[in-house]
C-alpha cells in the first residue's frame, strides 16, 4: 500500500501502520521514509491511535495529521473568540472518525487558510489529494497593509464556490517537485487518493495552474473582510441576492477573526446588509427616549457632541453679544445638554445676563410622557441657580417640516434676538421631498440673527447604493476607530452604548430606503450650496471657538488623534486625516425682514 | 526643617548659639495665632499641598477647606470675570470646580499649555462644571439614562487615566 507521508514538525511522531516500507524508496524520499518504518498494522488501522480509541486508517494518517496541524495553526493564529465556536458548535457524529471530524471543522472555516511555511518543511515531500478533502483557496496576490484600502481584486472577492474536487489543486509550499510524482503515479492499488494532477507542482505561491496558498494573517483577513463587504454590497446593488446572502455569511465569519474597531464595524455593516437582503427593516419608530439614552452615552465617550455644542454655543454667544432678551430655538432638544454651558456663559457675560428663552422641539414620546417639559424643568432649575431669567416652551413634532414659525410665538427682533440651532437634524429632512425647503422657509420667517448647523461630514445621500455603502464604510470605520482610541476601558457600558448608537445609524443608511432612510448625511460643501441658494450667508466662527474646541479635544484621551480644522469659517472635527463633524453658522443674507 | 537641624548639628557652637538665640527670641509668633497670615500663605499653595496642609491640624483643616482659598487656586493667573463667584458658589463651590474641572483640565493640557490660554482654560472648566451640575440635577426620571445606572458622568472623560 502506498503511503504518502511527510514530516510533521513539532507534532508527535506518527507511526503509521501501513505496508509502505517497500514503497518508500519508490517515492524517492528515503529519509522521510524511515520515519514511517515503524509499526504497521496489517488491518489498515493505525495501532497506536487505535489504543486511544481513534480508528484511523493508516492510509489516511498523513492527511489527518496535516489537517490537524492546519487546524492547530489556524486556531492559534486566529483570535480567541473567532474559532472556539467551532469546537462547540460543530456537530461531531462519529467520535472515532477523527479525520472526518477534523475535516468538518475545517470545512466550517470555509476555506481554511494553510499556515505559512515552516522552513524545516520546505523540502518535505507531500502529495495530498483526498476525495473528502475540500480545500477552498483563494488567491492572494498583493500584500496590503491598509485595512481600509479598497483596491478591488477582480473576481477574488467573490465567494469562492465550494468544490469537492478530488483533483482540487491545493498547493502548499511544502509540495515538492516532480520527485514524488513518479512514485505516486506508479502505485494505485490501495491508495484512495492519489491524484496525478497534484504532482509536479512546484512549491511556489502563485501558480498559474493552481490557486495559491492563503496566508493566515489577521491583517490579510481584514483586507479580505473589507473586500467581501464591498462585494456583498455590489451584489445587493445588482440585485443578486443569493450571492449577497452567501457573502454576508462569509463576512460574519471573517469578522469574527478580527478584533477591535474593524470587527465591530464589520458586524454592524453585515447585519445591516443582511437586513437589506432579507427585507427585515429595522423599526425606526423605536422609543425616542432610548435613542436619547444612547446619545447620552455617545456624548460622554467621545468629543463629537461636545465639540458640536461648544462651537455652536460660541457662535450663538457672539451673536447675542449685546442683546437683553434672547431666544434660542433648538431643533432637537433631546436632553438639553447643550444649553447649560451657554447659560453659564450668558450669566457671566460682562454687563449681566440677558433674559433667556428656550424653545425645544422633539419627537413624540411613545409613553406619552412629556420629555420636553422635564428637560425644560431641569434647565429652569439651573437658570434659577445661576441667576438667569428663563422661559421654556416645548414643541412635539414628528418632523421639523410640520412646524410653522407662527406656532413659536416669535417676538419682533427689536425685543428679542433669535438664534436657531440644529445639531444633526437637518439631514433627516432630505428624506422627504420638499422637507428641507419648507423648514428653511420657516427658519427665515423666524428671522434669526444666527443659525447654527452641525452635521456629519459624509456623503450618505448619493443616488447609488454602492457609493453610499462605500462612503458609510469609510466614515463609520473612522468613527469607530476614534472610539477605540478614546482610552475607555473596554468593558465599558458607555462605549458599548455609543457603538450601538452609531450602529443604528449604520443600519438606517444601509438597510432602509425611501422615507425611512433618514440618515442622509451630506458633506459641508453641499450644505453650503444649499444654504447659499436658500439665501443665507456664512458667519465665520471666530478664533475663540477654535481655541475652545482645540482645548476640549486636548482633554480627551486619545486627543492626539482628534484634529480641529478651519474650513472657510466653519470648524471641522476629524480623526486623523478624516473630517467627521462640521459646524457652520449662517445668517440671513438680506439684513432686513425678507 | 530636618535638614536645617542636621546642618546645625555640625556647628556645635552655632548650635548652641542658635539654640540660645532661639531661647532668647522664643517666637512670640505662633503661626496658628494669626489666621490671616496663615490664609495668605495657604492661598499660594498648589492643590496637592493644600490637601496635605488640611491634615496638619484642625485650624489648618478649616482654612484649607474654605472656599476662598480654592477660589484663589482657580483664578490664580486670571482675573476672574465679574459675578463669577455667585455662579460658582451656586454650582457647588470653588473646591468642586477646582478638583472636578480646573485641575484635570490643567494637568491634561499640561503638555500643550500656553500662558495665554489660562483664561480659556478657566472658561472651559466653568462650562464643564456647569454641565456636570446640570446632569446631577434630579428630575423625575429624565436623567437621560436607564434606571439603575451609574451617576452622571459628563466629566468622566476628565477622570480617566491618560496614557503618559
Amino acid at each position: 500500500m502506498k503511503r504518502d507521508h511527510r514530516e510533521i514538525s513539532g507534532a508527535t511522531d506518527y507511526s503509521s501502520g501501513s505496508g509502505s516500507r517497500a514503497d518508500s524508496s519508490s517515492i524517492g524520499n528515503s529519509i522521510k521514509g524511515k520515519l514511517w518504518e515503524e509499526d504497521r498494522d496489517a488491518g489498515g488501522m493505525d495501532e497506536l491511535l487505535a489504543v486511544l480509541g481513534y480508528r484511523v486508517r493508516s492510509s489516511d494518517m498523513a492527511d489527518v495529521a496535516q489537517k490537524l496541524e492546519m487546524l492547530e495553526m489556524v486556531m492559534g493564529t486566529a483570535q480567541e473568540d473567532g474559532i472556539s465556536h467551532l469546537s462547540s458548535d460543530t456537530v461531531h457524529y462519529n467520535p472515532s472518525d477523527l479525520s472526518g471530524w477534523v475535516q468538518s471543522m475545517l470545512a466550517e472555516l470555509n476555506g481554511p487558510p494553510t499556515p505559512n511555511l515552516d522552513p524545516v518543511l520546505a523540502d518535505s515531500d507531500f502529495n495530498s489529494s483526498n476525495p473528502q478533502h475540500r480545500q477552498r483557496n483563494q488567491s492572494r496576490v498583493f500584500h496590503d497593509d491598509s485595512e481600509y484600502d479598497l483596491r478591488a481584486i477582480p473576481g477574488v472577492a467573490a465567494h469562492p464556490p465550494p468544490k469537492s474536487d478530488p483533483d482540487s489543486d491545493s498547493t502548499r509550499k511544502r509540495v515538492k517537485t516532480s520527485m514524488s510524482s513518479s512514485g505516486s503515479d506508479g502505485d494505485g492499488s490501495g491508495s484512495s487518493f492519489s491524484s496525478p494532477k497534484e504532482n509536479g507542482i512546484p512549491g511556489t505561491v502563485t501558480e498559474s495552474s493552481t490557486r495559491p496558498v492563503v496566508l493566515v494573517d489577521s491583517q490579510e483577513t481584514g483586507v479580505r473582510l473589507v473586500h467581501t463587504l464591498m462585494a456583498c454590497a455590489e451584489a445587493v446593488q445588482q440585485d443578486n441576492l443569493k450571492l449577497a446572502d452567501a457573502l454576508v455569511k462569509h463576512v460574519g465569519l471573517l469578522a469574527a477573526s478580527q478584533t477591535g474597531a474593524m470587527r465591530k464595524v464589520a458586524t454592524y455593516f453585515a447585519e445591516a446588509l443582511a437586513r437589506r437582503i432579507y427585507r427585515i427593516f429595522p423599526q425606526d419608530s423605536l422609543d425616542p427616549s432610548y435613542t436619547d439614552i444612547l446619545q447620552m452615552h455617545f456624548y460622554e465617550t467621545c468629543p463629537y457632541l461636545k465639540f458640536a455644542h461648544f462651537t455652536a454655543n460660541q457662535a450663538i454667544l457672539e451673536a447675542f453679544a449685546t442683546a437683553s432678551r434672547v431666544h434660542v430655538i433648538d431643533f432637537g432638544l433631546k436632553q438639553g445638554m447643550q444649553w447649560p454651558a451657554l447659560m453659564q456663559a450668558l450669566a457671566l457675560r460682562p454687563g449681566g445676563p440677558p433674559a433667556f428663552r428656550l424653545t425645544g422641539i422633539g419627537p413624540p414620546q411613545l409613553d406619552n410622557t412629556d420629555a420636553l417639559q422635564q428637560v425644560g424643568w431641569k434647565l429652569a432649575q439651573l437658570a434659577d441657580t445661576i441667576g438667569i431669567e428663563f422661559e421654556f416652551r416645548g414643541f412635539v413634532a414628528n418632523s421639523l417640516a410640520d412646524l410653522e414659525a407662527e406656532m413659536l410665538e416669535i417676538r419682533p427682533p427689536e425685543v428679542e434676538v433669535v438664534a436657531v440651532n440644529s445639531v444633526f437634524e437637518l439631514h433627516r429632512l432630505l428624506a422627504r421631498p420638499g422637507g428641507f425647503e419648507k423648514v428653511i422657509s420657516s427658519i427665515k420667517a423666524m428671522k434669526p440673527k444666527i443659525l447654527t448647523v452641525v452635521e456629519q461630514e459624509a456623503n450618505h445621500n448619493g443616488p447609488v447604493f454602492l457609493d453610499r455603502f462605500t462612503e458609510a464604510l469609510h466614515y463609520y470605520s473612522s468613527l469607530f476607530d476614534s472610539l477605540e482610541g478614546s482610552g475607555v476601558a473596554p468593558p465599558s457600558q458607555d462605549l458599548a452604548m455609543s457603538e450601538l448608537y452609531l450602529g443604528r445609524q449604520i443600519c438606517n443608511v444601509v438597510a432602509c430606503e425611501g422615507m425611512d432612510r433618514v440618515e442622509r448625511q451630506e458633506p459641508l460643501s453641499q450644505w453650503r450650496s444649499r444654504m447659499e441658494t436658500a439665501g443665507f450667508s456664512a458667519v465665520h466662527l471666530g478664533s475663540n471657538a477654535y481655541k475652545q474646541a482645540s482645548m476640549l479635544l486636548a482633554l480627551f484621551a486619545g486627543g492626539d488623534g482628534y484634529r480641529v480644522d478651519e474650513n472657510n469659517g466653519c470648524l471641522m472635527l476629524g480623526w486623523h486625516t478624516r473630517p467627521l463633524i462640521a459646524t457652520s453658522a449662517w445668517r440671513l443674507a438680506t439684513t432686513e425682514s425678507g | 526643617m530636618a535638614l536645617n537641624h542636621h546642618r546645625s548639628c555640625y556647628y556645635r557652637q552655632d548650635h548652641h548659639e542658635t539654640v540660645g538665640e532661639n531661647k532668647e527670641k522664643r517666637p512670640k509668633f505662633f503661626i496658628n495665632d494669626h489666621a490671616d497670615i496663615l490664609i495668605e500663605i495657604l492661598k499660594r499653595l498648589d492643590g496637592r499641598s493644600l490637601c496635605i496642609a488640611a491634615s496638619v491640624c484642625r485650624l489648618w483643616c478649616t482654612i484649607a477647606r474654605s472656599d476662598s482659598i480654592w477660589e484663589n487656586l482657580c483664578f490664580r493667573h486670571v482675573s476672574p470675570p465679574p459675578s463669577v463667584r455667585s455662579v460658582v458658589l451656586a454650582l457647588g463651590g470653588y473646591k468642586g470646580l477646582y478638583m472636578g474641572c480646573v485641575r484635570p483640565v490643567r494637568s491634561r493640557l499640561g503638555r500643550a499649555r500656553r500662558a495665554s490660554w489660562a483664561r480659556d482654560e478657566v472658561q472651559l472648566s466653568l462650562s464643564l462644571f456647569c454641565v456636570d451640575y446640570y446632569e446631577r440635577l434630579g428630575g423625575s426620571n429624565s436623567n437621560g439614562r436607564l434606571v439603575g445606572e451609574s451617576s452622571p458622568s459628563s466629566l468622566m472623560f476628565l477622570c480617566k487615566p491618560v496614557n503618559v
